[in-house]
């Protein structure tokens, strides 16, 4: 057995899969999670003691240990110098998505990771579901035939119950736009191995109006270099009170006819007595599980992961392009620079 | 009240079966096919003739199941003779031929209903009236589905001649188009992609549209002629301020079959249903009877086909130019 474990810290709390990540890592073979550093002291003790990990009283203490890899998982817009310190530490990164809030900081954080030889991948789990590998698989063996059209939709909960900044337009860049775009166009992007050449968008803030003020609602169209295109709904439009947080569905319109894929289908249905909705248990597999798995692969293997922070930023690009469409009410043309 | 149909078609016969569970008498079925125009008189007792013009000292009604583009033409005839006009949906095939049929019925004080149907299946009625009654608060983001295959015709196969019936954006999405206005209100912008734009050659059309409403609402609105027959599925979803309806026609199926398969025994032309007492159809028939009968106002009116077809053609608009298209 090979006692040359990795060591894998996680840079701030802000973001909510902090918590699971902090269960996959303990479940990586192989890999050592030293802890956590978080600015707000007071949930870095929380989670510290809910979790029995140790808290590092900054993120220079952290790196100072040296770990091989971190995760980044502050706000949106605090990507960048989180990233830019672990990679100026000489240590791999896994920044949350979006990638950053703006094509800056994207390019930004890019650049510092390859000047400093380590490894910049963006958190897009949903690379790794295995319900959507076996989609690509069917896509890659040509079984569909020629492709014309996605209609995909990741609605969610307003997800402020679990993070405020999730709503703050500062923090997140935006609204539900900017938390649920960049994982459909990211799965696109992959399927279809083309760039998004253009993107329509129209938002509303009609669910939650009087609890904030970025939009919960949101429709994009994505045209594909390939001429495919694809619409997504991005809104945070399931109820408080729906059975899980939301979901990841698409269909897909080939030469041969339709495919319907639900990512998060693989649940039980659970009725409670004492509560008035159902939940669904989830027995799916991990898909964060096999995300951190490829992070850790890469780094030992000294390779590019599957997901870049190139592809963070094609990503973003299409997110912040639909904020533009939505104040034009026209479509607007890709890249942005 | 004696109530002729124009065109023996599919559409006509489905017309018919609705006329025959109200008190009017139909009178008679006129189409240039006589021989299709006799069968269906032959059914229900009535006479067949050649063209609407022999038809019209018989009836007092002309219902119109005759191919969009013949819908101006034959409802211009019809109320030049003052008889009153139930014409299938879309209501034309342009929107200035529309609104000269609105402008010539009100001159001829006759009138025009049009029938969508969609607004009569009783599961889209039911969660019209639970969105009325605000059950889930304000409409934010709707999305409704209506997809099936081609419609095949062993001769003349109008539904494939985009000139004659506008295409799936106009003959099929123009449902979920009306659904969405009626549910969320005036449409102020439309942007669509579909597959007849992007690919004029390929052998289906599938068509996803985004509306944007002057309620502030919006809509995602999918069509399809693109799925293997015989599937028909239709879906509707609203997120509300206030809460969250959903219906799947595949998961609220009474019945599934799953039977090895004898022959690709699709129909020529898809149509949605669930087992119900009273085919929706029949239900719309007897709401226009009624409409006429006591001169009431009717349950949709020429003025919501204008619009719902306002709609679809700036969808189609929209998906040639690649640009959205602001409706006024």
């Amino acid at each position: 057995m090979t006692t040359n474990k990795l060591k894998i810290g996680i840079m701030s709390f802000a973001h909510l899969h902090a918590e699971a990540y902090i269960g996959n890592l303990r479940g990586t073979p192989g890999v050592e999670f030293i802890g956590f550093a978080d600015e707000d002291a007071e949930r870095g003790q929380r989670f510290a003691k809910q979790f029995n990990a140790r808290l590092f009283p900054s993120y220079k203490a952290l790196l100072d240990e040296k770990p091989d890899g971190a995760l980044v998982c502050s706000e949106n817009a605090k990507h960048r110098p989180l990233v830019e310190m672990a990679a100026e530490a000489g240590v791999h990164v896994l920044s949350e998505k979006p990638l950053a809030s703006n094509l800056e900081d994207a390019q930004a954080m890019i650049d510092a990771c390859k000047q400093a030889g380590v490894i910049l991948m963006t958190a897009f789990p949903m690379r790794f579901s295995a319900p959507l590998l076996e989609v690509k698989a069917t896509l890659d063996e040509g079984k569909l035939g020629k492709i014309y059209s996605f209609n995909t939709t990741n609605q969610g909960k307003m997800p402020m119950a679990h993070r405020k900044w999730f709503v703050d337009k500062e923090l997140a860049g935006g609204g539900a736009l900017m938390d649920h775009t960049v994982h459909l166009t990211d799965i696109l992007r992959w399927f279809l191995q083309s760039d998004v050449v253009e993107v329509y968008a129209q938002t509303n803030r009609i669910l939650h109006a009087d609890t904030v003020n970025v939009e919960t609602g949101g429709l994009l169209m994505l045209t594909f270099a390939d001429g495919t295109f694809a619409s997504i709904d991005a809104s945070w439009s399931k109820p408080l009170n729906y059975p899980t947080w939301g979901g990841l569905k698409m269909e897909i319109i080939s030469e041969r006819g339709l495919s319907i894929v639900d990512a998060f289908s693989q649940n039980l249905t659970l009725y409670k007595q004492s509560q008035n909705s159902h939940v669904w248990p989830y027995w799916g597999s991990d898909a964060n599980q096999a995300m951190l798995e490829e992070f850790v692969a890469a780094i030992r293997e000294e390779r590019a992961p599957k997901v870049t922070g190139e592809d963070g930023y094609k990503a973003l690009e299409v997110a912040l392009a639909a904020y533009q469409s939505a104040e034009s009410g026209q479509p607007v043309k890709l890249p942005l620079r | 009240m004696k109530a002729g149909i124009v065109g023996a078609g599919f559409m006509g016969g489905t017309h018919a079966a609705g006329w025959a569970e109200t008190e009017a008498t139909i009178a008679g079925f006129a189409d240039s096919d006589l021989a299709s125009a006799q069968s269906l008189a032959n059914r229900y007792k009535a006479k067949a003739y050649p063209s609407l013009e022999a038809m019209l000292n018989d009836v007092d009604v002309v219902d119109i199941c005759a191919p969009t583009h013949l819908h101006h033409a034959l409802a211009l005839q019809a109320a030049a003779a003052g008889k009153d006009i139930i014409c299938e949906k879309p209501l034309a095939r342009t929107v200035e031929d529309a609104q000269e049929m609105i402008a010539v019925c009100r001159d001829a004080n006759v009138k025009l209903l049009v029938a969508h149907v969609v607004r009569f299946f009783p599961e889209y009625a039911k969660a019209k009236a639970a969105v009325a009654e605000g059950q889930i608060g304000q409409p934010a983001v709707l999305r409704l589905t209506r997809g099936a295959f081609r419609p095949k015709k062993p001769v003349d196969n109008w539904f494939t001649d985009f000139e004659k019936s506008g295409g799936m954006m106009l003959d099929l999405m123009i449902h979920d188009f009306d659904y969405a206005r009626w549910i969320a209100g005036e449409v102020e912008s439309v942007f669509a992609k579909n597959i007849a734009s992007a690919h004029p050659n390929a052998p289906v059309d599938h068509g996803l549209v985004i509306l944007k409403h002057r309620s502030g609402a919006i809509s995602h609105v999918e069509g399809s002629w693109a799925y293997p027959p015989p599937i028909f599925r239709t879906r509707i979803e609203i997120a509300g301020s206030d809460g969250w309806l959903e219906f799947d026609s595949d998961k609220s199926a009474a019945i599934d079959l799953h039977l090895r398969q004898q022959q690709n025994d699709a129909p020529d032309v898809p149509l949605p249903g669930s087992p119900l007492s009273e085919s929706p159809y029949t239900t719309q028939l007897k709401a226009f009877y009624n409409a006429l009968l006591n001169n009431v106002p009717p349950p949709i009116t020429a003025q919501d086909g204008l619009a719902a077809l306002q709609i679809a053609l700036a969808a189609i608009e929209s998906a040639q130019r690649g640009k959205a298209i602001f409706i006024q």
